[in-house]
């Protein structure tokens, strides 16, 4: 059974297609990225999950069942622009907040404790929220994201505004979450996190899915034509027919291949010609570059 | 869910009760309020005119008459100079006087064809009360002293001329009270005022507080978990409740306080105020109905505008529905069952605080009573359902103000 499920959904604001024709699922135990550049239609997306609003055509599914406000104890929801209480204080908007995701008093007390111990914030607990810090607020939100143990967690670009300690974390917490078999969707547009923390991705532009499924999946579609190479003597061999297009900096070369098997025999000519190589790696092509160029093959880069 | 509408009710109701400012409010704005009106009421019973004036007069039989009556007057105690018969240089010299602020004014009164003509002449055009007292101080002097040459006993025209004390009784519940009707003034007038500050205080918190999970963006995260409309109602049932905590507080100070022995030891023995069931009854009715109507329509606003200063720009929604009510107060209470303070009574956004202030100061028929409810009622039901077609997107949408043919389209936009 997948946690969630898209249906070829569509959303339409006024005259503007937020989201048109989209369909995903997420299995549990999964780590998936929604990505995308900015205002391609993540947020639509994410909020018809957590049914602030509604498709206006297609299905959203959630442990199965067709969209139903009662399942919404079960998921967790981080949106882009946080909010608290600023005048309460911390605690109190703990167990307010667990409260209102169907905890009583005491299981919200107590687990707000425990979650205040493992994010380390525990100096935080008697304060009122507006004396924090942001990086401190974003942890208290994140805490009280999670109190009802969701088994679908949703976060909306959750690494933004975050310094490199807490964002290792916030990775190091979701992974944990994601062993326990919760699933969590997370929107980003920062790739270099999606590529070591998602199983699976859907990368959309402009409302429209442009690639999707499991990061091997999505990687195996492209070929592996990239070489890395550090080294001391001839540069003849960027010469070679198979290349396409080489960088060269001091003392090592960026190349990219018309095609995979050009690579031995890239290092055979550079071999022969005496040049003395430290690193040959064939490489497949960063998310990083392949969202670029999907989203600038559609020539619809908002940035 | 009803259990998500009472934990947002009772998030709202804490924090509200232990601020500081709930604190500020509800000691303050009754001190305030009764103590100006109580000032107004001691003062107004009290003051007499206390002018000193000069009267210049042929007839000197009338002058001292006129003194007589100025000085020991029923309500004025002035200090009268008389001088009569006038010489030559008499005008110049009180012209002089009142130049010189020796004296406050004078009245000179001249006999044409046996009618006084009287003439007041002083450095200030307004003041009132000197004018009325003068005014009438001249009519009995006249009548006295007419009398007087007519031959009739000098002891009869006191006795004629004696004032005359008005008691007043009133019919409640088939039961003939006495009653006091400036203390049944002063305790409407008191309550009419809390109201009013309780309505505009807490319809004015409710905007605040939506405006406050707007800029800090709870709103999404709350959104999550709970529907809009649970939301809304949370609120006003919080901030409700609030108000009527604050009203609560106010009325049993007042019962206190108009206990006997309290209140003859606060002074207060004299103004004996005194509310019965009923009027707290309404009171407490009227200000949930009030509440409800001006913070649903408040809450409205809320939910269109993003800051404190854009919500400041339609306070005049709120506050000119309201200050009608103030400026139709003199004539409902000098006559409160009129045609005019019927149909007043009866346009909702007047009726919580004037079908009030009928009630507790005459007794109107039970009819306009149950009409005024059906109307308001009517109206909150109507407001609430606007309000909270508004506030479903409203509260979503950030930066620009809404145009009017947008809001039209969200209260237009089915779930």
């Amino acid at each position: 059974m997948s946690i969630v499920q898209l249906e070829h959904v569509r959303k339409v604001y006024d005259k503007k297609v937020a989201v048109e024709d989209l369909s995903f699922s997420i299995e549990p135990g999964t780590m998936f990225g929604l990505l995308g550049p900015n205002g391609s239609g993540k947020t639509s997306t994410i909020r018809m999950m957590v049914g602030i609003t509604l498709p206006d055509s297609g299905v959203v599914r959630l442990f199965g069942e067709p969209f139903k406000r009662d399942a919404l104890k079960r998921v967790a929801y981080l949106p882009e622009e946080r909010g608290l209480y600023k005048k309460m204080k911390v605690i109190d908007q703990l167990v307010f907040l667990g409260q209102l995701r169907g905890l009583d008093e005491a299981t919200a007390l107590k687990r707000s404790h425990e979650w205040c111990e493992r994010l380390q914030i525990t100096e935080a607990i008697p304060k009122k929220t507006e004396e924090l810090s942001k990086g401190m607020q974003q942890k208290i939100q994140f805490i009280a994201t999670l109190l009802h143990e969701p088994e679908l967690i949703i976060m909306d670009e959750p690494f933004s505004g975050l310094d490199p300690v807490n964002a290792t974390l916030l990775i190091e917490t979701m992974l944990d979450l994601r062993n326990e078999g919760r699933a969590i969707l997370f929107s980003t547009h920062r790739m270099d996190q999606v590529e070591k923390m998602c199983d699976a991705i859907c990368l959309i532009s402009r409302g429209k899915e442009v690639l999707s499924g499991t990061m091997r999946e999505v990687k195996s579609r492209y070929p592996r034509n990239r070489v890395q190479m550090t080294f001391e003597g001839d540069t003849g061999f960027l010469r070679n027919p198979g290349i396409e297009e080489a960088k060269l900096y001091n003392g090592s070369a960026e190349v990219r291949l018309k095609d995979e098997s050009g690579a031995q025999q890239l290092l055979a000519q550079a071999v022969n010609a005496g040049t003395h190589i430290t690193r040959f790696e064939v490489m497949e092509p960063t998310l990083e570059e392949i969202f670029i160029q999907e989203v600038s093959a559609g020539g619809n880069v908002d940035a | 869910m009803p259990s998500n509408i009472f934990l947002i009710a009772k998030r709202e109701y804490l924090e509200r009760v232990r601020t500081k400012s709930f604190l500020v409010t509800t000691m303050l704005i009754p001190l305030l309020m009764g103590g100006g009106i109580l000032f107004s009421v001691v003062k107004s019973r009290h003051s007499k005119a206390a002018s000193h004036i000069a009267v210049v007069a042929a007839d000197t039989d009338l002058a001292l008459a006129l003194q007589d009556e100025l000085e020991h007057g029923k309500d004025s105690a002035m200090q009268v100079d008389v001088i009569s018969p006038p010489t030559g240089n008499t005008r110049q010299a009180v012209v002089d006087e009142t130049a010189e602020k020796q004296i406050d004014g004078f009245l000179w009164i001249d006999v044409d064809k046996g009618k006084p003509k009287a003439i007041y002449t002083s450095m200030s055009n307004a003041d009132i009360s000197t004018m009325q007292s003068i005014e009438s101080a001249l009519r009995r002097a006249i009548v006295r002293e007419g009398m007087q040459r007519k031959g009739v006993d000098a002891g009869e025209i006191k006795l004629m001329m004696a004032p005359v004390d008005l008691e007043t009784e009133t019919i409640r519940n088939g039961e003939i009270s006495k009653s006091d009707t400036m203390t049944a003034f002063f305790g409407a007038y008191v309550l009419f005022f809390l109201m009013y500050m309780a309505v505009m205080l807490h319809g004015m918190n409710v905007a605040r507080s939506i405006i406050e999970e707007k800029t800090s963006r709870v709103f999404e995260v709350m959104l999550a978990t709970v529907r809009p409309q649970e939301m809304m109602a949370g609120k006003l049932l919080g901030v409700g409740s609030v108000g009527l905590t604050q009203i609560g507080i106010w009325v049993l100070a007042a019962l206190g306080l108009s206990a006997a022995p309290m209140a003859s030891a606060v002074g207060a023995g004299a103004i004996h105020i005194s509310f019965s069931a009923g009027q707290i009854i309404a009171f407490i009715g009227y200000f949930v109905m009030g509440f409800l109507l001006y913070s649903g329509m408040a809450a409205a606003i809320g939910a269109m505008v993003n800051s404190e200063q854009e919500l400041q720009q339609f306070n005049m929604v709120i506050a000119l529905p309201m200050a009608v009510c103030m400026f139709v107060l003199v004539p409902v209470i000098s006559n409160p069952n009129s045609p005019f303070s019927r149909i007043i009574s009866l346009i909702p956004t007047c009726t919580p605080l004037i079908m009030y202030l009928r009630i507790a100061i005459s007794n109107p028929p039970w009819y306009d009573i149950a009409a005024s409810v059906v109307i308001l009622l009517a109206t909150i039901y109507g407001v609430l359902w606007l309000t909270a077609r508004i506030y479903r997107v409203g509260i979503l949408m950030y930066g620009k103000r809404p145009t009017l043919p947008e809001i039209l389209k969200w209260i237009r936009y089915s779930d």
